[in-house]
């Protein structure tokens, strides 16, 4: 981050609002999110922000609100600015994270212990669960790894983002969101049930099914293909829908 | 049918399924189901003697406060009980439970913590262990006339480890003279082999990094009870099946010894005489293998069900 320019004072009739950007008070309108309102009063996010839609979890912040002792956390592209605010960015947790093949290892508990032996230290305090912008209950699904309730605790992080800001409240050092992927992956590859379809399906692309009709598709000229596209492919027309 | 808020506790979803399996199966059958508990976290072992570390028994504390939430979804009948099967988690939450009861600021010091999530707990919950439960809740003599499959031949040591008599807050039965096992396995029609070692140190968690003392505290468990005639053990400790089943096996392969004893959990002994289906005892975990012997006495397939 790095502060490029201020923006000249002007008249505006868009309500105000007062917030401490790292300690420093910036007027910026009381409309933005938290990442808006930074770029507003002039810094240049180079890390820290994704997708600005809530999806992606790049732009963890941390604040505080004036005569609240708590300390908040949000996604900044989520979050209005509020007066009175004290607030910054983390562009980066840091996190050890397991290096595993998984068609090596087993949806068990002991395969958790190996690569997050952390997890054991876990204190049931839910400082991760109270801290989590996508309302997962972090604390939960840790315990659910920990008993090696492997789909169980796949499903309850499945909204995960990776924000980190669980890792950076656990008292217990647990670097939950880390733990979270390696229980979907178990999950995916050994105890979820895979769709009879798909498989049915990848058995007919294996057995060429589809060749012939793709081959007369790539031989095609432009034109040709531009009509099978545009008037002869099964879709719904939205307009008329 | 009475229900019961049930915590399992990690090593029953883990090494002791057959433990769980059995219990709930065996618990339907005697009409005092185990339902469990749906958002359980851990019961906060091992239990930490430093008085002020009120961090460790957030976990505990925790547990009550949700079986407590859980037994309002349970029928009417549920009293506020909470059941455990394994001896250690009964022993650390009855611990803290009997510790928060007895001093308040240390509830309201951990109920603080837990005021955002919604989880105070009011110093109103029972913790019980499912042996309590059979014994003071179903009766011995209702599991008697439950049994479809008399374990005769049977000669069990009952060994009791130290988490179930240990300490006086955490003791579910006479500190030196037990008798809960006993009376259990008698109505389930199998003899009962008196052991003088029938609390003396499994070795417990020296299995991890000393497992020489392990080997010395579990042979002389077993020779104990062989010397006097059993065939079998019955455990209601996860960490005590674990390191007598699993050292046995060791000692086996070191000294060429005797055949070693296989341990039934006492939930195990019950569902064989009840008649639950054999796979629900998931003996393929056990590392000393119950089924020859229970072959050998007739005991493996459930005969009639009732």
């Amino acid at each position: 981050m790095s502060k490029i320019k201020t923006k000249p004072k002007e008249e505006n009739k868009t309500p105000m609002v007062k917030i401490y950007i790292m300690g420093a008070v910036h007027e910026v309108p009381a409309s933005l999110t938290i990442m808006k309102a930074m770029e507003y009063a002039g810094f240049k996010i180079t890390r820290g922000a994704g997708c600005r839609a809530g999806f992606c979890g790049a732009c963890a912040t941390v604040y505080r609100k004036a005569g609240d002792y708590r300390i908040y956390a949000a996604l900044a592209c989520q979050t209005q600015v509020e007066d009175g605010m004290v607030l910054t960015q983390l562009p980066f947790v840091p996190a050890p994270k397991g290096k595993y093949d998984i068609n090596k290892i087993s949806p068990t508990a002991n395969t958790i212990l190996k690569f997050y032996p952390e997890v054991a230290r876990c204190l049931s305090c839910n400082a991760c669960s109270k801290v989590c912008p996508q309302e997962i209950h972090v604390m939960d699904y840790v315990q659910y790894a920990l008993q090696g309730q492997i789909s169980k605790a796949a499903d309850e992080s499945f909204d995960c983002v990776q924000c980190g800001l669980c890792t950076i409240r656990c008292p217990a050092e647990i670097p939950q969101y880390h733990v979270a992927t390696l229980v979907r992956r178990l999950h995916g590859r050994y105890t979820m049930i895979s769709p009879e379809t798909l498989e049915a399906r990848v058995e007919e692309i294996e057995a060429g099914f589809y060749e012939e009709g793709l081959k007369e598709l790539m031989n095609l000229s432009e034109d040709k293909l531009r009509h099978k596209y545009y008037h002869e492919r099964d879709f719904i027309d939205q307009k008329k829908a | 049918m009475v229900q019961y808020s049930y915590f399992p506790g990690c090593n029953l979803k883990t090494n002791a399924k057959g433990f769980e399996e059995t219990a709930i199966a065996v618990s339907k059958k005697l009409e005092a189901e185990l339902v469990e508990i749906p958002n359980w976290n851990c019961c906060g072992t091992v239990h930490t003697m430093t008085s002020d570390n009120l961090m460790r028994r957030i976990a505990p504390v925790r547990v009550l406060s949700r079986s407590k939430k859980h037994i309002e979804t349970l029928g009417e009948d549920t009293l506020n009980e909470v059941v455990t099967l394994c001896a250690m988690c009964n022993s650390t939450l009855k611990i803290v439970n009997h510790e928060v009861k007895e001093d308040q600021d240390k509830l309201d010091t951990i109920n603080f913590q837990l005021e955002e999530d919604d989880e105070v707990y009011d110093h109103d919950m029972e913790v019980k262990h499912f042996l309590e439960i059979i014994r003071d809740d179903i009766g011995f003599e209702k599991i008697s006339k439950s049994v479809v499959n008399p374990l005769e031949g049977l000669k069990i040591s009952p060994y009791y480890g130290c988490m179930l008599l240990h300490p006086d807050e955490a003791a579910i039965d006479d500190v030196e003279m037990p008798s809960v096992l006993e009376y259990l396995v008698e109505s389930l029609g199998a003899k009962v082999v008196d052991s003088p070692l029938f609390k003396f140190c499994c070795g417990s968690y020296h299995i991890v990094d000393e497992e020489k003392i392990v080997d010395t505290q579990v042979a002389k468990i077993v020779e104990a009870a062989r010397s006097r005639g059993a065939n079998a053990l019955v455990v209601a400790c996860p960490l005590c099946a674990f390191n007598i089943d699993h050292q046995q096996k060791i000692l086996k392969e070191k000294t060429h010894g005797k055949e070693p004893l296989p341990v039934f959990y006492f939930t195990q002994l019950m569902a064989l005489a009840l008649g639950v289906p054999i796979k629900t005892n998931h003996f393929e975990d056990h590392h000393v293998d119950p089924k020859p012997l229970l072959k050998e006495l007739g005991l493996s397939g459930s005969k009639k069900s009732k």
